[in-house]
């Protein structure tokens, strides 16, 4: 009966022998492969030192302006506007500007790149029930798997920095930009679409006139949630030599340094507040106009 | 504090955290309900302390096996870290003893119990001691002969490319809060190594500060940084340590080397750690050859980082290590007992 107290596992040698094996081949694989990988990842790594560049090297009130520019743009309110202005002085007074420059550029690359790949992908979930199938199963893995179980390999292909660190935070940050594109476009009314196919629109017609624009407020709380989401992996990706406001607070949790820690932190919950308010701000404004065509 | 890798790093006193001091408290319980065990035939029960970092796990199961079967005590291993360990040798005279214990993570109380002669120093755990530095991948020094110390490489910077930036070089210092990081990271400012076109990197984690050396080394790319050994890494991958070109100098390292804000460091050599293996006075006087046994026995730093080394590649306990290590280099521990003891050892293995 000992099969029936004791789960009857695989023999201890051939597990160990598969661990190996499977070691093995990702080294050999990094090994042969990895250089062409750095090379497929190099505008990317550009793009990151462009923006980073322009983030820190700009004088400081004319970043202010451009922030406090979009989130007017977007909002159209003074309260937000106001806000962030507030939240940017006192993250600069506090000494922590460049680490927060340094973070947003990273979190606008993240958001660029998780839109450009995940909204083809949404449009195609919505299109196909067959890729539905496939491809929510690989985001539930995305959004539960510990982010450290991928990061040593990524680190091992492409070495510490900005590109590994974007590519665990995309990995984390975009399921909510694929499922809420995917949700918005399968939400959009069946008899508009009637009306679109009875006025002869092409399906590309349909997609870029009808579909993403009625689908565009719920596309929004996807970026916005994607946002988030990234915001929430700017410590992890410090872990692997992304700089910015994740390495303060790793020497704050290294050496018990509570203030360190409570500012660093509280300027990422600054960015966070900035950043949701008024992406937040602008989808509904989206409705709000929408509304009214409908009315 | 040590992600799961042969660390066993002197990270500075900061790692005297709550954790330690909460589990002296039960471990000191347990031991002293251990006390009064059934002797065994020559030297008795011994209680041998396995630290959580897989070089003292190593040492400890070594050490049980040839007690248990060379000198027929009654080995056991109890688990434990640094400080509630040699407290509770200190005070309640068990476990025995203590295989893998570095200078500069003994608590002050230890160096006391040291003195009035409440623990003895048996050995060199460690023939060269725990050693941290600089370290430089092999081939770099074979392809440029010329690079014998810090002060050499830092004139080449194109033969430590930083990934984020090709034309500058990169100095990885480390992650925060190590020990080991400040000085990287003084010796930074020391070698003046940001004039000669070096960026100084925070690798983030320790995952981080293995990844990026494995990355290097795996592309055949130079890597310069903090590291230390014995360990699995330095086992599998064949580093150079680069010494500063200049003697040591005590007061001058507490005075600024080591100092996290310190201005102006100068150029200074990176001490070594004596590892010690510590005994409780009470198994000194009684044990007889088993204490000869532990006071003679003394690892090879490579010898050490190859067994590290191969429990990673093969995912293995320090129990499969050590009987690896029996098997595998007799010429290591042969000369660490007599030959009767010995052939008793390869009897049971």
């Amino acid at each position: 009966m000992s099969w029936f107290q004791d789960f009857p596992q695989m023999d201890e040698d051939a597990l160990r022998g598969l661990k190996q094996v499977i070691d093995e081949a990702f080294r050999t694989f990094t090994r042969s492969y990895g250089e062409g990988i750095e090379g497929f990842f190099a505008p990317l790594q550009k793009f990151l030192l462009l923006s980073e560049r322009f983030m820190t090297q700009t004088p400081w009130p004319i970043i202010v302006l451009i922030i406090l520019g979009i989130a007017w743009a977007a909002s159209r309110s003074i309260k937000v506007v106001l806000g962030a202005l507030v939240a940017l002085l006192a993250i600069g007074y506090f000494g922590m500007w460049d680490d927060s420059m340094r973070t947003i550029s990273m979190i606008f690359v993240c958001t660029v790149m998780s839109i450009v790949i995940g909204l083809p992908i949404g449009i195609m979930m919505a299109g196909s029930e067959r890729m539905q199938r496939v491809v929510n199963p690989v985001l539930d893995v995305m959004q539960t798997m510990p982010s450290f179980v991928y990061l040593i390999p990524v680190v091992m292909l492409l070495g510490i920095g900005r590109v590994p660190g974007l590519i665990a935070v995309v990995i984390y940050a975009i399921p909510p930009m694929i499922r809420m594109t995917n949700l918005g476009i399968r939400l959009v009314d069946r008899d508009v679409l009637e009306a679109a196919d009875a006025f002869g629109s092409s399906r590309w017609q349909k997609l870029r006139n009808v579909q993403l624009p009625l689908a565009l407020p719920t596309i929004m709380a996807g970026i916005n949630q994607t946002i988030m989401m990234a915001l929430a992996m700017v410590v992890i990706a410090s872990m692997i030599g992304v700089q910015g406001l994740g390495q303060p607070v790793l020497k704050a949790i290294a050496n018990q340094y509570f203030t360190l820690g409570i500012f660093n932190g509280l300027a990422i919950v600054g960015i966070a507040i900035i950043f949701d308010r008024v992406s937040q701000a602008y989808g509904q404004r989206l409705q709000k106009h929408l509304e009214v065509v409908h009315g | 504090m040590n992600t799961g890798k042969t660390i066993c790093p002197p990270f500075g006193v900061k790692g005297f955290n709550i954790k330690r001091v909460f589990t002296a408290a039960p471990l000191m319980f347990g031991l002293a309900y251990f006390a009064p065990v059934a002797q065994a035939a020559d030297c008795g029960a011994v209680t041998i302390a396995s630290m959580n970092w897989a070089s003292a796990e190593l040492l400890a199961e070594v050490d049980k096996f040839v007690l248990q079967n060379g000198y027929g005590c009654d080995a056991s291993i109890v688990l434990g870290d640094t400080v509630p360990t040699l407290t509770s040798m200190a005070e309640k005279g068990k476990p025995d003893v203590a295989p893998e214990s570095w200078t500069s993570l003994r608590p002050p109380i230890t160096v006391q119990n040291i003195q009035e002669g409440k623990l003895m120093i048996a050995s060199k755990a460690f023939a060269d001691g725990g050693v941290q530095g600089i370290y430089v991948p092999k081939f770099i020094v074979e392809q440029n002969p010329e690079i014998k110390t810090i002060a050499d490489a830092i004139k080449h910077p194109e033969l430590f490319p930083d990934p984020e930036e090709p034309s500058k070089g990169a100095w990885s210092a480390g992650q925060q809060g190590w020990g080991g990081t400040i000085i990287a990271s003084q010796y930074y400012k020391a070698f003046k190594a940001k004039d000669a076109g070096f960026n100084l990197v925070d690798t983030g984690s320790a995952a981080g500060h293995d990844g990026s050396l494995i990355h290097a080394y795996e592309r055949k790319k130079g890597w310069i940084g903090y590291y230390w050994g014995p360990t699995s890494l330095l086992g599998k991958y064949e580093m150079v340590r680069l010494p500063a070109g200049v003697p040591y100098d005590e007061a001058e390292w507490n005075r600024c080397n080591k100092v996290e804000k310190c201005p102006d460091p100068k150029p200074n050599e990176w001490p070594s750690d004596e590892v010690n293996t510590i005994v409780t006075k009470s198994f000194a006087d009684r044990a007889g050859p088993a204490y000869k046994y532990l006071a003679t026995r003394s690892w090879p730093n490579a010898v050490v980082s190859r067994m590290l080394a191969w429990m990673a590649d093969n995912q293995a306990t320090g129990e499969d290590g050590a009987k690896q290590f029996l098997k595998k280099h007799p010429e290591v521990w042969s000369s660490w007992v007599d030959p009767a003891v010995a052939e008793k050892i390869n009897a049971a293995l």
